[in-house]
């Protein structure tokens, strides 16, 4: 273990009364979790010279799933969402394709061991380039699980059992969250959630889907789209905190184009009816308006009700790093930094700030170069774009149309919109009512766009510039004058 | 990659079978003393770096489509020199720390060893002629 070069005097202020703090230091920086905000931070200190670890370690999920290097954006978020929401995309593209002029003669049918393999090589590639990334960058790599110890001090234990600890200067703790569960009779030993979705080994077949956040809805939409009969248990509102205009517009397609949904019941016990790959299932579930109980079967239940921090089980007491009791998420400054000045935070975990991967990177990167560069810039989290690949994909950016009449009062707003038939849509006769956008801008304040909404193919790619617009300031006099291009969707 | 599915290859489930059985279609007898898959570091130590034969070294991954191509050719070939030269095979998710000692960072990633010194290597895919040039320098020389 090297030592570092010269001690740090703050040191001794950090205390907060516990026991002494060690003289020097075995690295500048450990970043506890190898997800999208910590790999981002533990590359950029290392571009300044500074002695860097990573701790990644994954817990099991109930049904035994496990992943590598990368965070649950690589592994069973962002990556294989989208490439499995494609998949879906190109069967629909196939059946519009006949109108088209293609031929072809044998029926269209969805292999699931195909796309899952081809998708998790993919992701095996993305574990390897990590691991060579952090190796090139001189950073070290430890698969174990952190925990906090003592000031500046932590236990790293792997995957058999040996303990190692490890002290540094500075701490991000970006440990990410994981799905949470029912805490009903059946549900860890027979429900799957999206960390077990993306690596299954069989198809779900007839799937109850639990949950109405973008999770459930995303992965509700894709495998409706590869063929599956697909339920939606919803206990009270689509998409919470997103748009409700938009949330529902995107709940109406889906269930006009195959998902059923049963709106105002919760699963209240799942049991085995028959082992399998998939097996069988019986869901009970009883109405949030009323007595009613409900029973089902599937082959799968999948749970998407949320997820929750893993900020519990690493010692975080430890150490007085204060965390949000009831949800687990860590309050920090506008500079992710927690109440122990030596700790910051980042990702998901943090609380009143948007789980995003790209808002992950880019705190990340900030926060270091703050620490090491000199920089002063701060992570700005106004203005976010987001996309939700539903299988009519819906982009966002700025404030939804609700949170706009709240903050500005509803005769300060104006709404500008428009439904739209995309030119891809008009020959195979596919909906002429369904694509939809909208701006909401602020009268008072020139008519500035803060709020932009597109339900429609290609969501992200629309959004994406307009996002860059939003934050220029842009206004709906601007938007005008701006000439379209023709034919596609974002001219509308 | 996701660890339920890299379990299923191993185990060689059905749907697996056609993928499952290529690399064991060469079920020569030569070829299987000749090809092995290192178990562990002091394996590697005692059948690659101890050897008094020449050794080329396969290192490849489960999710790496040209691996799956260039794995058979190459064991193929060694075959054909008639136990004059060895292979050994480094999956390098189980072996990672082999992997990067030796600085693979794409696969695959071949490595010709002689007395336990890298001589010779090469990235990627090579077609049965370029592989038997490979492996006749790393005899003859």
């Amino acid at each position: 273990q090297a030592h570092k070069e010269e001690d740090n005097p703050e040191k001794t202020m950090e205390v907060n009364g516990l026991p002494s703090v060690p003289d020097s230091y075995d690295y500048d920086l450990i970043v506890i979790g190898g997800g999208s905000g910590g790999l981002a931070a533990a590359k950029e200190a290392a571009k300044y010279e500074k002695k860097v670890m990573v701790l990644d370690f994954v817990t099991p999920t109930p049904q035994g799933s496990s992943w590598g290097l990368g965070g649950t954006c690589v592994n069973v978020g962002c990556i294989p969402k989208k490439l499995m929401h494609q998949a879906a995309l190109l069967g629909q593209a196939l059946q519009d394709s006949r109108k088209f002029g293609w031929q072809f003669t044998e029926e269209v049918k969805h292999n699931w061991m195909t796309m899952t393999e081809s998708v998790q090589n993919y992701i095996g590639s993305l574990n390897w380039g990590y691991r060579v990334a952090l190796r090139d960058k001189k950073v070290t790599y430890e698969n174990a699980y952190g925990e906090f110890v003592g000031p500046h001090t932590i236990k790293a234990t792997n995957k058999k059992g040996v303990e190692k600890l490890y002290t540094a200067e500075r701490f991000i703790i970006a440990t990410g969250e994981r799905p949470r569960y029912l805490g009903v009779p059946g549900d860890k030993e027979h429900c799957i959630s999206s960390d077990d979705l993306f690596s299954l080994p069989y198809c779900p077949g007839k799937t109850l889907v639990v949950g109405a956040s973008y999770v459930a809805l995303e992965c509700a939409g894709f495998l409706a789209g590869l063929g599956l009969d697909v339920t939606v248990m919803v206990r009270s509102i689509l998409l919470r905190g997103f748009d409700q205009d938009m949330a529902n517009r995107i709940g109406e397609y889906m269930n006009e184009h195959g998902v059923n949904f049963i709106r105002e019941f919760v699963p209240i016990k799942v049991e085995q009816v028959e082992e399998g790959t998939p097996g069988k299932l019986k869901v009970t579930a009883k109405s949030t308006t009323g007595n009613q109980i409900i029973e089902g079967e599937y082959n799968t239940v999948l749970l998407a009700i949320g997820r929750d921090p893993c900020t519990r089980k690493i010692g975080l007491d430890r150490v007085g790093v204060n965390i949000n009791e009831k949800t687990g998420k860590i309050p920090v400054n506008d500079e992710e930094q927690t109440n122990v000045p030596y700790i910051y935070a980042i990702g998901d975990i943090l609380q009143d700030k948007l789980e995003l991967t790209p808002v992950a990177i880019q705190a990340g990167r900030l926060l270091v170069q703050r620490l090491y560069a000199g920089a002063t810039t701060k992570c700005d989290y106004v203005n976010v774009p987001t996309t939700v690949f539903t299988p009519l994909e819906y982009g966002a950016c700025g404030y939804s149309e609700e949170t706009a009449v709240e903050k500005f009062g509803e005769e300060n707003i104006e709404v500008y919109h428009s439904h739209f038939w995309p030119l891809e849509w008009t020959v195979p006769s596919r909906d002429n009512n369904k694509c939809y956008a909208k701006i909401i801008c602020n009268i008072q304040d020139n008519e500035r766009v803060i709020g932009f909404h597109v339900l429609g193919p290609n969501a992200g790619e629309v959004t994406q510039g307009f996002a860059a617009a939003i934050k220029c300031g842009l206004t709906k006099e601007q938007l005008d004058g701006t000439v379209g291009i023709h034919p596609v969707c974002a001219e509308v | 990659m996701a660890q339920r599915l890299a379990l299923q290859r191993l185990l060689s489930l059905p749907s697996r079978g056609p993928l499952a059985s290529q690399s064991r279609a060469f079920g020569t007898s030569a070829c299987r003393r000749s090809t092995f898959n290192v178990q562990d570091g002091s394996d590697f130590q005692d059948r690659v770096l101890n050897s008094s034969k020449p050794v080329v070294v396969d290192f490849h991954a489960q999710w790496c489509g040209p691996c799956k191509i260039l794995g058979p050719r190459l064991e193929k070939m060694v075959a054909k020199q008639e136990g004059k030269v060895l292979m050994a095979k480094v999956d390098i998710d189980d072996h990672t720390d082999l992997a990067i000692e030796y600085e693979v960072s794409a696969v695959p990633t071949v490595l010709a060893m002689k007395n336990g010194d890298v001589v010779d290597k090469f990235v990627g895919i090579k077609d049965e002629d370029q592989l038997e040039a490979f492996l006749k320098k790393l005899i003859g020389a």
